[in-house]
Parts: C-alpha cells; sequence; structure tokens
C-alpha cells in the first residue's frame, strides 16, 4: 500500500507540475518575448502619413505632435495591467560643434512614474531597448540630479565625431543649445546608431516643443489575433455589440490600440506588425508544445499508476480467495478493495499536488526567474485525474479477483 | 557448462512466457518509461532548430549593406554561396529611389518579390504581390495619401538626377523628360512600420523606369543559425566579397538567442523532472513485480539454490524485459516526438539512430536497478519463514 501511495504521489506532482507549467507557460513566454520591443507605435492622427514621406529631404517637418501630459493615461485604460512599458519620442535636428547635423531623439531612459492608481512603474529605452550594447560608459541614469544634461551617442556618430563617453558635448538645436555629458556610447546595429538620445525635457528645450512628443512606442502583452481581432482592426463598428465587447474585453493588439487612440488624444496607434504577429506565432507554438509534451507525461503517470494498482490487487487473491471462501459477495470484495485503493489515492494524490507545486517552482524559478502562478483550475483537474486514473487501474485486478475460484487459490495455484 | 547455461536461459524464458499477465504489466511500464525518455529526449535536442526556423518570422538577421556606391548582383550572389542553401531561409535585395506620384516625392523600393516574401514573413498584403511587369504593390499609408485601392492605376514618375544636373543653366533644350511608367496595384501592405510609407515594384521596372542597370542599396537575409554562428558568417562575408559590408540586425539576433536559451532551458528542465519521475514509477512496478515472488525465492532457497544464482536469474529476466521494452519504447517515443513535431512545427523530425541503444541501455538499467532491491530483501530472508506465508 505504502508503494501505492508513493506512485500516485509521483504521478500526481507529475501532473501537478506540468499542468502548472503549461498553464503559465503563455504569460512567461510572453514576458521574455518583450525583448523584441515595443508592438505598438502611437502617431498624431494627421501626420502619421506626411512627416515620415518628407523624411526623405533632410529637413524634418513634422507639424503635429501628441502632448506629453497625457502619456500617464496610457496605463489607464481597460488593459493596463498588459502594458510593460512604453516610452514618448521626440526627434530634432541639431548641429555640433564640428558643424555637422544629427538627429537628436529625446525619450525616457528610466522614467520613474507614480501613477493614479498607487502602482509605480519604471519605463523608458532601457527596457524597451534591451538589444542595446553599451559598448562604453554606462545607461544614463534620469533618477539622478543632473539628469537633463546626459546624452547616449549612437556608435556610429561616436565613431565619426571622435565622441567617447565622459565627454561633454555641445549641440544647436532650431531653438536652443544644450552642453550634454555622455554618458555611454551605444551599438544598435540599426538607424539608431545614427542618433543621440537625451531626456525628453531637453529635447523638447532643444527644439523649442514644450510639452510635445512625436511618438510613443509601447510594449504590451497581447493575444494572438484571430479572425475576429482581424475584422475589428479593419474597422471595429462593423461588429455586433456581444462581439465588440468580446474583442474590447481581450488583449488582441488591435483592441489595446484603439483603446491607447481612446484616451490619447489625436492619436494613431498601430501594431508593428514584425513584433506583433511574430510573438503571437511563437506563443502558440510553444504553448502547443508543452501542451503535447504534458500529455505524454500524464499518459505515462497514468500507465504507471494503473500498472502498479493491478500488480499489488493481484498479489492479494490468496485473501480475497480465503474472504469469497467463507462467503464474501462479489460486491463486497469489490466496495472493499476500491474504498482501501481510493483512500490510499487520496493520501497519495494529495502529497503529490504539494510536491508538484514545489517542481513548478522549481522550474519558473530556473528558467524564468519568477514564480509560476498556481492556477485554481489544476487542483479539481488532478483530482479528478487520480481518481479516475486509480479507477481504471482497478478494473482489470477486479475482474480477475471476481472470477477467483477460492479453493484453487487457496491451494496455492 | 553449456548445460547449465542453456537451462539458464530455459528458465528466464519460461518465466517470461508462463507468467503473460505480469510480464505484460513489467513490460507496458518499462516501454512507456522508455518511451518518454526518447521522446522528451528527441524533442529537447530538435526544439532549437525548429524553433529557430518560427524566430524566422521576425523577418531578416543579416543586412548588407554597400561598402563602396552599391552591390552587384554578383556580390549577392557571392554572399549567398558563403551562407549555403541549408541555412539561408530567405534574401531579398533592394534597390530605393525616390519617384514621384502625383508630383509627391515618394520612395519606391524594388525587389524580388518571392525573397521579400521569406524575409519579411510578418508583412500583410491587401489583395496580392505583384507578380508581372506592370503590378505594384503600395504601403497602406501611400494608399490612404492618394486614395488608391486594389486594381487602381497609378503613374510613377522618375526624374533621371544625373542628367538633371548636367542639365542645369544649359538653355531649355537640353532639358531632360522625366520618365514615367503606369502601374495596377495589386495589393496594399500592412506592417505597423516605415514600409508602409514605400511603394514596391519588381526589378525589371524599375530598370525601365529608371533607365539604369540594377545595382542594390541594400539586401536582407534571413539566415537561420545560432547568433555566434550568424557573427560568423557576417565577418565571412564582409571579408571575403569586399563590396560588402555585412550587419547583423541586433534587435533580432539578440532577442532570439535570449528567447530560445530560456525555451530550451525550460524543456530541458521538463524533460529531467519528467524523467526522473517516470523512472521511480518504472522501478515501484518492477519493484511490486519482483516482490510478489517471495515464494518462488523461498521455494528455490529451501530447495538449496545459492543466494547469486537467483540473483542471476531474477537480473537476467530484468535484463531481457528492460531490453525489450527499451526497444518498443524508443520507437513509440520516435513516434511521439514526430507526431510533436508535425502538429506544432509542421515539419519532421530529424532521426538520431544513437538514442536507441541510450534509451535501451537506460531502460536495462532501470530494471536491473529497480529488481536488484526486492530480490536482495528476498534473499536475506529466512525460506521457512516465507514458505509458511508470513
Amino acid at each position: 500500500m505504502m508503494m501505492i501511495a508513493f506512485t500516485i504521489a509521483l504521478g500526481a506532482s507529475l501532473a501537478t507540475a506540468m499542468l502548472s507549467v503549461m498553464m503559465d507557460v503563455g504569460d512567461k513566454i510572453n514576458q521574455e518575448l518583450k525583448a523584441y520591443g515595443a508592438n505598438i507605435t502611437v502617431v498624431p492622427k494627421d501626420t502619421s502619413v506626411v512627416s515620415e514621406l518628407y523624411d526623405i529631404g533632410d529637413e524634418n517637418i513634422t507639424d503635429s505632435y501628441l502632448k506629453e501630459d497625457e502619456l500617464g493615461k496610457i496605463k489607464t485604460i481597460f488593459w493596463t495591467f498588459n502594458i510593460v512599458d512604453y516610452a514618448p519620442f521626440l526627434r530634432t535636428r541639431a548641429a555640433l560643434e564640428s558643424g555637422d547635423e544629427v538627429t537628436v531623439c529625446g525619450t525616457w531612459f528610466n522614467h520613474h512614474m507614480d501613477l493614479p492608481t498607487g502602482e509605480e512603474l519604471d519605463a523608458g529605452v532601457m527596457s524597451l531597448r534591451s538589444w542595446w550594447d553599451i559598448t562604453e560608459g554606462d545607461w544614463p541614469d534620469e533618477q539622478a540630479a543632473d539628469s537633463l544634461e546626459i546624452a547616449l551617442v549612437g556608435s556610429q556618430v561616436a565613431e565619426k565625431e571622435g565622441i567617447s563617453a565622459g565627454d561633454t558635448l555641445h549641440v544647436t538645436g532650431p531653438a536652443g543649445e544644450a552642453s550634454l555629458t555622455v554618458a555611454g556610447v551605444f551599438d544598435a546595429g540599426g538607424d539608431e546608431d545614427d542618433q543621440i538620445y537625451v531626456p525628453l525635457d531637453t529635447a523638447q528645450a532643444l527644439g523649442d516643443l514644450e510639452g510635445k512628443v512625436d511618438s510613443i512606442e509601447v510594449s504590451a502583452l497581447t493575444t494572438p489575433d484571430n479572425e475576429l481581432a482581424e475584422k475589428a482592426a479593419r474597422d471595429p463598428g462593423s461588429l455586433s455589440v456581444s462581439q465588440y465587447e468580446t474583442w474590447y474585453c481581450t488583449a488582441y493588439a488591435s483592441s489595446i490600440c484603439y483603446q491607447i487612440e481612446e484616451v490619447i488624444t489625436d492619436s494613431v496607434a498601430s501594431p508593428v506588425r514584425q513584433v506583433a504577429d511574430s510573438e503571437g506565432q511563437i506563443l502558440e507554438k510553444t504553448q502547443l508544445l508543452m501542451i503535447l509534451i504534458t500529455f505524454l507525461s500524464m499518459i505515462g503517470a497514468a500507465l504507471g499508476i494503473c500498472n502498479l494498482v493491478t500488480a499489488s490487487v493481484m498479489e492479494r487473491s490468496q485473501e480475497i480467495g480465503l474472504m469469497k471462501a467463507i462467503g464474501a459477495h462479489n460486491g463486497a470484495i469489490t466496495g472493499l478493495v476500491l474504498s482501501e485503493i481510493l483512500c490510499t489515492a487520496v493520501i497519495g494524490g494529495i502529497g503529490g499536488f504539494f510536491a508538484g507545486i514545489g517542481f513548478a517552482q522549481i522550474i519558473g524559478r530556473t528558467v524564468f526567474g519568477s514564480a509560476v502562478a498556481l492556477r485554481p483550475m489544476v487542483i479539481p483537474l488532478v483530482a479528478v485525474l487520480v481518481v479516475i486514473v486509480t479507477l481504471i487501474g482497478c478494473v482489470p485486478a477486479i475482474r480477475m479477483l471476481l472470477n477467483l475460484r477460492p479453493t484453487e487459490v487457496l491451494h496455492g495455484r | 557448462m553449456a548445460k547449465k547455461r542453456q537451462m539458464y536461459f530455459r528458465m528466464i524464458t519460461a518465466s517470461l512466457l508462463r507468467r503473460r499477465s505480469r510480464m505484460v504489466i513489467a513490460l507496458l511500464a518499462i516501454s512507456i518509461g522508455a518511451m518518454i525518455l526518447s521522446g522528451l529526449v528527441t524533442i529537447y535536442i530538435d526544439v532549437p532548430r525548429q524553433m529557430g526556423a518560427q524566430f524566422r518570422s521576425y523577418g531578416a538577421n543579416m543586412i548588407l549593406t554597400a561598402a563602396g556606391d552599391s552591390i552587384s548582383q554578383e556580390d549577392v550572389d557571392a554572399a549567398a554561396d558563403l551562407i549555403g542553401p541549408s541555412d539561408l531561409v530567405g534574401l531579398a535585395p533592394y534597390r530605393y529611389e525616390t519617384v514621384r506620384v502625383n508630383d509627391r516625392p515618394v520612395m519606391a523600393a524594388a525587389t524580388d518579390m518571392e525573397g521579400a516574401r521569406k524575409t519579411s514573413p510578418f508583412w500583410r498584403v491587401d489583395g496580392d504581390w505583384p507578380a508581372a511587369s506592370g503590378e505594384i504593390m503600395i504601403g497602406k499609408n501611400v494608399a490612404r495619401t492618394y486614395n488608391l485601392k486594389v486594381g487602381k492605376r497609378m503613374t510613377c514618375t522618375f526624374a533621371p538626377e544625373t542628367e538633371e544636373a548636367a542639365a542645369g543653366g544649359t538653355g531649355e533644350e537640353e532639358v531632360v523628360m522625366d520618365n514615367y511608367k503606369d502601374f495596377t496595384v495589386t495589393g496594399i501592405l500592412d506592417t505597423g512600420g516605415n514600409e508602409e510609407d514605400y511603394v514596391y515594384m519588381l526589378l525589371p521596372d524599375m530598370e525601365e523606369l529608371t533607365g539604369e542597370p540594377t545595382l542594390y542599396d541594400i539586401c536582407e537575409l534571413s539566415v537561420s543559425a545560432a547568433s555566434g554562428n550568424l557573427s560568423a558568417y557576417a565577418d565571412r562575408i564582409t571579408e571575403s566579397v569586399p563590396a560588402i559590408h555585412a550587419r547583423l540586425v541586433k534587435r533580432v539576433t539578440e532577442s532570439e538567442t535570449t528567447v530560445l536559451t530560456k525555451l530550451q532551458a525550460l524543456v530541458l528542465l521538463v524533460t529531467v523532472v519528467v524523467l526522473a519521475l517516470t523512472m521511480i514509477c518504472v522501478a515501484t512496478t518492477m519493484t511490486a513485480v519482483v516482490a510478489e515472488r517471495r515464494r518462488e525465492i523461498g521455494l528455490r532457497k529451501a530447495l538449496g539454490a545459492s543466494n547469486a544464482s537467483i540473483v542471476a536469474e531474477f537480473m537476467g529476466e530484468g535484463l531481457v524485459l528492460g531490453a525489450a521494452g527499451g526497444l518498443l519504447g524508443a520507437l513509440l517515443g520516435f513516434m511521439f516526438a514526430q507526431a510533436v513535431s508535425m502538429n506544432v512545427f509542421n515539419s519532421s523530425i530529424t532521426l538520431m539512430p544513437w538514442l536507441l541503444p541510450v534509451t535501451m541501455a537506460a531502460s536495462v538499467l532501470v530494471t536491473g536497478l529497480a529488481c536488484l532491491i526486492p530480490i536482495r530483501s528476498a534473499t536475506d530472508v529466512d525460506p521457512a519463514l516465507v514458505l509458511k506465508g508470513e
């Protein structure tokens, strides 16, 4: 009996651990995929077309902006908990001492926000651009006292102008000038290498654009798109009331975009397909993979338990034979065996459940560095599974016991 | 001696065959264990490859830029040869020119559409990709600006820059007519990025429009390789093709490494936990199967069998069972891994022949160890007590 309890405990712990990990793997991988950066960009309504088209020339004509003071509202939308990170950008051209013009981009590095909900959030490019390689110096610290006079310089600019970390940089913008301390040099492997990043306020002062932002990048946890989401993305007006509710209350990239447009005046939010679509695909694959592995291990555990239960009941043929010989009914014997086994299963199952939670936490901690959330759903699932598997395991054994002839067994055959 | 060995084999086979139901149970347990072992190990080893292919949906991870003015087709071919067809998922060379539509400048890109489909699988095209000459795909923003829809016609004009500059100020008769070409819009591109501001046409059309032979500005590559190999490829291309400077798209490569490492660690840990638990399950089943034969062991001892010969016989049985179960399980496990791979990744799994002996060895080992414990305790018992039924 100890052995059965032990095996059932093993099976139950396996089931608990795998189910917990399986149910949580989507969220965890989604978090990891945030390394790919923003999956939603927000730009002003009128200029979303014109500004980038005319960017072909060297003049940067942008005449409408988003408002900086509305940035906090992004954390007030329906899916606020799915907004992991975001940062505003304001690009302006400025001349360096050598006379060369560069793009100076104002943004948040590690901006600290106290939200109206009482939450705190550190957002900015430091986490949004996790692939940037700081080749010299360090990330600028916005929380530090001299936070406005710092800059992060792209590797191409640094190479061309001979800038290194610790230097002082004089830049002259269209409406002002500033001398910045170079906190670090980064290598992004893209266009950003030709730019200089400064705190948002500094860029606003350079371009006389107080309180203005020209784009926002948002990193949000999203659900992979389905037909409904695609239909809604084309025109939310085409949905019926119930469809609209389903869509609005699901974390599709398109519904989060829609909700951002609701809180930011005159804005257009659109999913970055490269990130949003690929994320969905990889999430689906990972989840499917985990489901199949879970399925396999459950089958393994179930057969293991069945096997052992059968083996151990058969072992008791002599005892059962004796019972039959002194006049026990088939029903009574079946009831006795079943209740014994089920008692053992319950004890083993409870022990295994807690061991399984432990296993799941080990997996979560080692792989993702965070605890695996325990879903209440797991408890009934494991309980039902253990009971069913144990009962099925008893079936062949009980059939054999019922066909047992007491004389033969007691005789020792 | 030969007779003794013959007897030994007869005992083992007879015990396996006569006690069919118990042996089927044991065999089942072992093969399930072996199946999980071989299935999970196959998946664990194959996951990075399969997942890596999935990660190519993030698009190009290497960019070839011109070290000089531009890249020729030969340079691109040379670079592609350095990578080899097995790792190269897609290659799309781009040529960018500013054209005018209704007198407003629009960036026009010419590329190989088949290649672009592979390097940018996330592009969502409303309509069709351009396939024939005179067809054009336009970005969503361009479509909105000019109010164009699929099937509408548009005209692109191109002012040859060099001739215009040469013609500057030399009199009216020198003015060069702008080149123009009519296009039919076949698709509208939705990417959420800058691409929505561009128009895309086929390379021959661009050649016709500009009147200049095709030279590329940039070439996007999607390469399926680990990040270390990827930078090795980039270095090799930069070194051996002088006209090209190869760069990695850090955003894609770095992030891919991070996520893939986590994924592999996850599968590894799950594999280890599942394996450990299944092996214990197998061991307990074997222990139960052997433990119920205490009476038999007692009888043999009473008849004068030495402990060693009893251990040898039971171990022999265990090993035969272990090997058979391992073989069966390895095959089942491969089938399972194949089913998972087909379902999840739509591609076949790589067969790893070395896994078969490893699985068999592991199951023999586990079975042997599992038998050893109950046999030891059984041989220690006084035969008289066992036979009496206590």
